[in-house]
């Protein structure tokens, strides 16, 4: 009985996600069907950049920082032990360029960004503001969707590469501090072993991430039912359906993209 | 004016609309009663072009919903105001930008004209010198006074009020019932009301119809809903009668 019963869950579980997945994918669709011309609300996406960029500026430069600082106190142990001190900028921008920044920047983005945006269509779902759009012949897709989603791409990859120059600036300080690494060596041997194709990455992933925390954000927030708590539920769903997404994509996408 | 045949429409495989015809002429104010959850929201989902119902025709101005093209489906709506039922104001809009936006939005106007416009709207509804107020601030009669003045701004030909009175006192409730009629007459377009004060709506009301389990039963002239013997029917009318709505002597 008790296996059944859970069979019957892992059944629900996987029909749930299937609809979930489907539903983003559908909307990523009409999302692109906007694209091509571009067709969508100017003001908006003007609006959703600066709530969305320059308003979470302060709080992904300050995540950047302690990142970079963290990075180079964990490293310590290795760094004395196989004296590396002269690697030291190699290996903490290799790291964070390529997979600290824009994964730890993507998931803060979308505690901050994704759930507002969920809790915010969400609300305009429940009270019918979504309906009072489209009584009034105005799509929902285009005036609500397409510049949150355009927003977050560009707010996203933006704010990864300013991230990811802040936490090399805390990793060199912190080098100096703890390790008297000198910055001219830090900042020589990062750029002797950087490649166009680290930074190609990092933005290549920020992208990607911005893209499934858009999509799952405006999902969820438009397809919110029952009321106050449905909105809830909904913030719920997209903070971790995001983070589960950015993980997933980040391994494929640095598998493929090496 | 507004022809549904034979409509419908399921939730998840729950029926909401069960076959539903109804028919409303130019310029009439339709009242609509029923019990909750009957589909009366549904209804007029449908006719506002929000809904597309599984089967079943929905005319509006002899432009069928199904088959016209998006552009006419488009101007269609642009032609209907709807009230709905939770107000659905723009929380981060002003009273003012509220009412004025669907000027704002859809139409040319310059900034000055459509002021003047969103102004007269909301002294229509008794509601000058609330412009700058944010929606949370306002009390529930107010916020369905708002919501009325942004349906009827672009003075459609067609006005649907989805309980424009749910949770008000009587008083404010009629009152709220008396505009709607104050602005079909002005406006001369064609209203459809839902409520549950049926007093109030069969005072403003030339027809009435009676919303059960999907499907409309009763359709008729407020006088001759009054006399009807169905035992639905007299119950709603009993109800409104009695000092307790809802109390019955069984
Ligand atoms: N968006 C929806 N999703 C699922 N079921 C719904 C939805 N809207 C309405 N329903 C269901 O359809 C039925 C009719 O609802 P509604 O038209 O809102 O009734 P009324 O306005 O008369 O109270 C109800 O049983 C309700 O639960
Ligand atoms: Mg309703």
């Amino acid at each position: 009985m008790g296996l059944k019963l859970s069979l019957i869950q892992v059944g629900h579980l996987i029909l749930l996600i299937s609809e979930q997945i489907g539903g983003a994918a559908i909307l990523l669709g009409q999302i692109f069907k906007r694209l091509i011309p571009p067709r969508f609300d100017a003001l908006e996406f003007r609006k959703c950049l600066f709530s969305m960029g320059y308003k979470s500026l302060s709080i992904m430069i300050a995540t950047a920082f302690v990142v970079g600082v963290i990075l180079v106190i964990q490293s310590f142990v290795f760094v004395e032990r196989y004296g590396m001190r002269s690697q030291l900028g190699w290996g903490a921008g290799f790291v964070i360029i390529r997979e600290l920044g824009p994964v730890l920047l993507a998931l803060m983005f979308s505690g901050r960004v994704g759930a507002f945006t969920t809790a915010e269509l969400g609300t305009m779902t429940v009270t019918e503001q979504v309906d009072g759009l489209r009584c009034l012949a105005i799509d929902p897709i285009s005036f609500l969707v397409v510049p949150r989603f355009l927003a977050m791409i560009i707010s996203l990859a933006s704010l990864t590469l300013i991230g990811n120059a802040v936490a090399l600036v805390s990793a060199s300080i912190m080098g100096e501090i703890m390790m008297d690494v000198d910055s001219h060596t830090f900042w020589s041997s990062l750029f002797s072993m950087l490649t166009a194709g680290d930074i190609f990455l990092s933005v290549t992933k920020s992208v990607l991430f911005g893209a499934i925390i858009a999509v799952n954000s405006c999902y969820f927030g438009l397809s919110t039912t029952g009321g106050a708590p449905g909105v809830g539920i909904a913030v719920n769903r997209t903070v971790v359906s995001s983070a589960v997404a950015v993980f997933v994509v980040d391994f494929f996408s640095t598998f493929v993209l090496g | 004016m507004i022809d549904l045949l034979d409509v419908r429409v399921s939730y998840s495989g729950q029926e909401a609309l069960d076959g539903l015809s109804l028919h409303v002429s130019k310029g009439a104010l339709l009242g609509v009663i029923g019990p909750g959850a009957c589909g009366k929201s549904t209804m007029c989902r449908v006719i506002a072009g929000l809904v597309q119902p599984d089967s079943g025709e929905v005319f509006v101005n002899r432009c069928n919903f199904r088959t016209c093209s998006r552009h006419e489906l488009q101007t269609m709506q642009r032609n209907i105001g709807v009230q709905f039922q939770n107000d659905a104001l723009f929380e981060h809009l002003s009273v003012l930008d509220n009412v004025a936006y669907p000027l704002t939005r859809l139409t040319a106007m310059a900034p000055s004209e459509i002021e003047g416009r969103a102004m007269e709207s909301l002294a229509t509804v008794g509601l000058a010198g609330f412009e700058n107020r944010l929606p949370n601030r306002l009390s529930g009669g107010q916020r369905r006074r708002v919501a009325l003045a942004r349906a009827c701004i672009t003075r459609p030909a067609i006005l649907i009020c989805d309980e424009p009175t749910a949770g008000l006192d009587p008083q404010t409730s009629r009152t709220i019932l008396d505009m709607i009629a104050g602005i079909r007459y002005q406006t001369k377009s064609t209203v459809v009301v839902v409520s549950s004060d049926v007093v109030g709506l069969f005072s403003i009301s030339s027809r009435i119809a009676l919303v059960w389990n999907g499907k409309i039963i009763e359709e008729d002239s407020t006088t001759v809903i009054r006399q009807s013997e169905r035992a639905e029917v007299q119950r709603f009318l009993d109800d409104a009668r009695l000092p307790f709505a809802g109390w019955t002597w069984d």
